[in-house]
């Protein structure tokens, strides 16, 4: 199995509060909390020993010590006086199971993904989440594993911008395959990630379906075949912050992109004609694993983990760079102008499919391969 | 003193030089050629799944058309300058060939930024088009092979015309001349006379713009809209988005062949040394 | 005489394929000049903020510093080793100094991402990924070839029979190549130098593939810019490096 988590995810969400954090609309305490949310709480460099009483946590963002030590005062330190440094490294499952094979384990926490946090499971690298600490409950269903459990999530939906559409703007995928009624270029991603699943709903096939119908040869190509008939239409996207270029210099009117970046996307395009739809989106979590032996102990990454499920904590990292709360309850405490915007309230989580990561570890190489030859030949 | 210590002490002047060539750079290079055998698994499997793959092969033919367009696109347009700057140019030849070197010395990236600018969809292009009413709605100039050949040929340009004005240089205006004399046109002399002695120029300057072509990465990433893959953007797809080692050192040693097989077939019609080695 | 159609058609040609090459880079001036906060020509008055915000940026500050420092110690040992490769091999003129010449200039002809990518394996296990020491290096190697080739050229000129001369009369190796043959080069160093010093300034493909977050160039922070929040401060930083090489190509064409 190869690792399929999306790193370029995570990294993205970094980026957003950053330039967040920038453009002034996040205060400093703010980004900080922003941070400590994500998960993000940045880097002490790759060699931070936990001593006694500190907890070592790894996800993928570079920020400045200074604003670690910051969101660790502001969270939990402040709740329980333990330290934590937070290690922006990246925990690759390689590093990770290279950690816990060397016998020199220094992480206490890391920021995954599904597909690697199986890998990583059935290699007995990580620990089992103890669910008597974390509440299950507090995680969005699907998303609480044996040996990892969902910290945030993101979406992967449709973004419009009327503005260019004439006011008429598509509604579902099938609309966006359709050139003549909705003319303009798209976006895709420069991956099949989030975009097979689009092209499958795109032919009228019902949401719950979508991974019995990739699950096929046939059905893949299908979806490759629908590509290969929009690629005149299409311009793909690289990066998170690509995505949003494509959108802001107008060279597309419609596409398949992350709803962190379409949350920028709402305030930056003029006259609010940008818009998003969660109907026949693809929702990730990310994920936090555990590695054996982690220095901390069990117990204290655990209550870490549960710290987190705070929904008060979620909402407001919602409101200041649009990632999901992982947490069902924090719905309620969305503010209202926001709702529409939370990938994970009943409502968008209806009309949602879970990303398959059981499916991608199986064909995504083959079928990115397809996929390059859809838009290229 | 013997002629041996005199050449010993000549190769101590060379060998420094050398040895960190061939430490740091022509070894790691053979190292891409292990990579490509034994990652994942030892074996050819990894130049298997790239014969098997048509991304791969639609890449590869794309990569030839662009850099066959770009190449044909310098020749024709740097024949022009080289010739004019030659034998027309005068008192302003210093700033004709000033403005040759000119892109030269700004750094590519910039320039495709430039592109960028100018042919994106709300580009300076096409808001002047739409402004003077040419067009209604704009039109589609970047993110395609158009624009990333525009762009190419723009920077590849000094690349024919310097091979090019060199071999001109050296060409006796008496044979046209003389063709002259016998009653040729002026357009007949040129091809007749002129033209076929500056085969060599032409030759070398193809060559060159080709070659460097075929392993061009930066415009095509930044114009291709993902659509104009051409191998060196392949070979990092395959790293940073699977980070598959094994296929991406495959394709770089398939394009490193490609390379190394231009330049032989070209050796029968350049002057590799003139037009590589010793090229001022 | 009268202009001919075929003068009229080369001359005008040229002319209009000069201004192909020159016209899309001043693009960037105007475009730096925009008062707008997004890419595009200025609306309602020409403003400096984008320059303001370069000058006021840590980031670009720092970058551009990187850069310049390290184009400077690029030339320097491009330089010092190119030199005295193409001095050992312009005595020798065998058959294997002009393998050792093809050897050198091995880097101009490779594709950058498949160097870059042998660079990234082996600075992996030489621990230099995001080292200034690791750019320097790769930035030396790729700046060898243009020093050897503009030294080597230079020294065609110098004729063999002084460097003999010099020997007979007693001088070593070493006194010869200092006496006779580094004057003769010098010319070749210089345009060497100021080579390397470009090709290390402009380069993009190995940056991206060997530093991560230490080693931020010129080029890198460019190349983010265009990738990430693309705004006229790239433009304003691309107007000062065009205008400066326009400056200096001036001064050349005006000394001619």
């Amino acid at each position: 199995m190869t690792d399929t988590t999306d790193h370029e995810a995570k990294l993205d969400l970094v980026e957003i509060a950053a330039y967040r954090y920038r453009e002034g609309r996040l205060t400093r305490r703010g980004f900080i909390s922003a941070m400590a949310a994500l998960g993000v709480l940045p880097a002490l460099g790759s060699k931070a020993l936990a001593g006694a009483n500190e907890l070592v946590v790894v996800n993928w963002g570079g920020r400045p010590t200074e604003v670690l030590q910051e969101v660790l005062g502001d969270t939990y330190t402040a709740a329980t006086g333990v330290k934590v440094i937070v290690d922006g490294s990246g925990p690759s499952g390689g590093k990770i199971r290279a950690m816990v094979e060397s016998g020199a384990v220094v992480w206490d926490l890391c920021d995954s993904g599904m597909g690697t946090a199986i890998i990583l499971e059935q290699q007995g690298i990580t620990q089992p989440i103890d669910y008597n600490i974390v509440d299950r409950n507090k995680v969005i269903e699907g998303t609480a594993y044996s040996n990892g459990v969902g910290n945030y999530v993101y979406s992967y939906v449709l973004a419009t911008n009327s503005k260019m559409l004439g006011g008429n703007v598509p509604k579902t995928w099938a609309d966006v395959w359709n050139t003549k009624d909705f003319p303009g270029m798209r976006t895709f991603r420069k991956s099949v990630r989030g975009m097979l699943e689009s092209a499958v709903m795109a032919q009228g096939v019902p949401t719950k379906d979508v991974y019995e119908v990739l699950g096929t040869q046939d059905g893949i190509n299908g979806a490759i075949d629908m590509f290969r008939k929009l690629r005149e239409n299409i311009i793909v996207w690289g990066s998170g912050s690509d995505s949003q270029n494509l959108f802001l210099q107008e060279e597309v009117a419609m596409g398949n992109i992350w709803h962190t970046r379409a949350f920028l996307l709402k305030d930056q395009i003029e006259g609010g004609t940008f818009d998003i739809s969660f109907d026949g989106g693809v929702i990730a979590p990310g994920v936090w694993v555990v590695p054996k032996n982690n220095p901390a102990g069990t117990e204290e990454v655990m209550k870490f983990i549960a710290h987190g499920q705070d929904p008060a904590l979620q909402v407001k990292w919602l409101e200041l760079i649009g990632s999901g709360p992982i947490n069902p309850a924090a719905a309620a405490l969305v503010p209202p102008e926001l709702a529409a915007w939370n990938p994970s309230s009943p409502e968008n989580l209806a009309t949602q499919i879970l990303y398959n990561d059981e499916w991608y570890a199986k064909n995504q190489q083959a079928a990115e391969e397809l996929y390059i030859d859809a838009l290229i030949n | 003193m013997p002629r041996f210590s005199d050449k010993f002490r000549y190769w101590a002047l060379v060998l420094p030089a050398l040895a960190i060539m061939i430490v740091f750079y022509i070894w790691p290079l053979l190292g891409i050629w292990v990579i490509s055998l034994n990652e994942p698994v030892v074996g050819l499997g990894n130049y298997a799944k790239m014969a098997d793959s048509n991304a791969v092969k639609t890449s590869f033919v794309i990569t030839f058309r662009v850099a066959f367009v770009t190449t044909i696109g310098c020749l024709i347009l740097g024949y022009i300058v080289a010739y004019a700057i030659s034998n027309f140019a005068g008192r302003v030849k210093p700033l004709m060939i000033a403005l040759v070197l000119l892109p030269f010395w700004v750094s590519v990236l910039i320039r495709s930024f430039s592109w960028i600018v100018l042919l994106g969809r709300s580009g300076i292009v096409n808001d002047a088009l739409r402004g003077a009413g040419i067009i209604d709605s704009p039109l589609r100039l970047m993110h395609n092979e158009f624009g990333v050949v525009l762009a190419m040929i723009h920077v590849m340009l000094p690349f024919a015309v310097l091979p090019m004005m060199a071999n001109m240089r050296g060409i006796s205006s008496s044979y046209v001349d003389a063709a002259r004399g016998l009653g040729a046109s002026e357009w007949t002399a040129f091809r007749k006379v002129y033209f076929p002695q500056t085969m060599p120029g032409v030759m070398s300057g193809a060559l060159l713009v080709f070659v460097l072509s075929l392993g061009f990465y930066v415009t095509p990433a930044l114009l291709g809209g993902g659509r104009v893959l051409m191998i060196s953007e392949y070979i990092t797809y395959q790293i940073q988005e699977f980070l598959n080692w094994g296929l991406g050192s495959a394709l770089s040693v398939t394009l490193l062949v490609a390379t190394a097989l231009v330049i032989a077939v070209a050796a029968r019609f350049v002057n590799l040394r003139s037009a590589l080695l010793e090229r001022g | 005489m009268a202009q001919s159609t075929f003068r009229i058609f080369f001359s005008t040609g040229a002319w209009l394929v000069l201004a192909f090459l020159l016209l899309p880079i001043l693009v960037v001036i105007p475009v730096s000049l925009t008062d707008t906060s997004y890419i595009g020509l200025p609306k309602e008055g020409l403003s400096l903020q984008h320059y303001a915000a370069y000058f006021q940026s840590p980031g670009w500050m720092a970058a551009t510093w990187t850069s310049i420092w390290i184009g400077l110690v690029v030339a320097a040992l491009a330089t010092a080793f190119g030199t005295a490769f193409a001095i050992g091999c312009w005595f020798l003129s065998d058959r294997a100094s002009t393998v050792a010449r093809w050897i050198l200039i091995t880097p101009i002809l490779v594709p950058p991402v498949v160097q870059s990518l042998g660079f990234y394996r082996f600075w992996v296990t030489l621990g230099l990924i995001d080292t200034n020491f690791g750019v320097i290096l790769a930035h030396t190697l790729l700046a060898l070839p243009y020093v050897s080739i503009s030294v080597f050229a230079a020294l065609a000129n110098l004729d063999r029979r002084i460097p003999q001369a010099a020997r007979s009369l007693g001088a070593s190796v070493w006194q010869t190549v200092r006496a006779v043959v580094v004057p003769a080069a010098i010319p070749g160093m210089i345009t060497g130098a100021i080579f390397a010093f470009i090709v290390s300034f402009d380069e993009i493909v190995g940056v991206l593939f060997i530093t991560v977050r230490n080693v931020t160039t010129l080029p890198k922070k460019i190349w983010e810019g265009i990738q990430e929040d693309i705004d006229p401060t790239i433009a304003s930083v691309a107007t000062m490096l065009v205008v400066l090489t326009l400056i200096v190509t001036a001064i050349r064409i005006l000394r001619k």
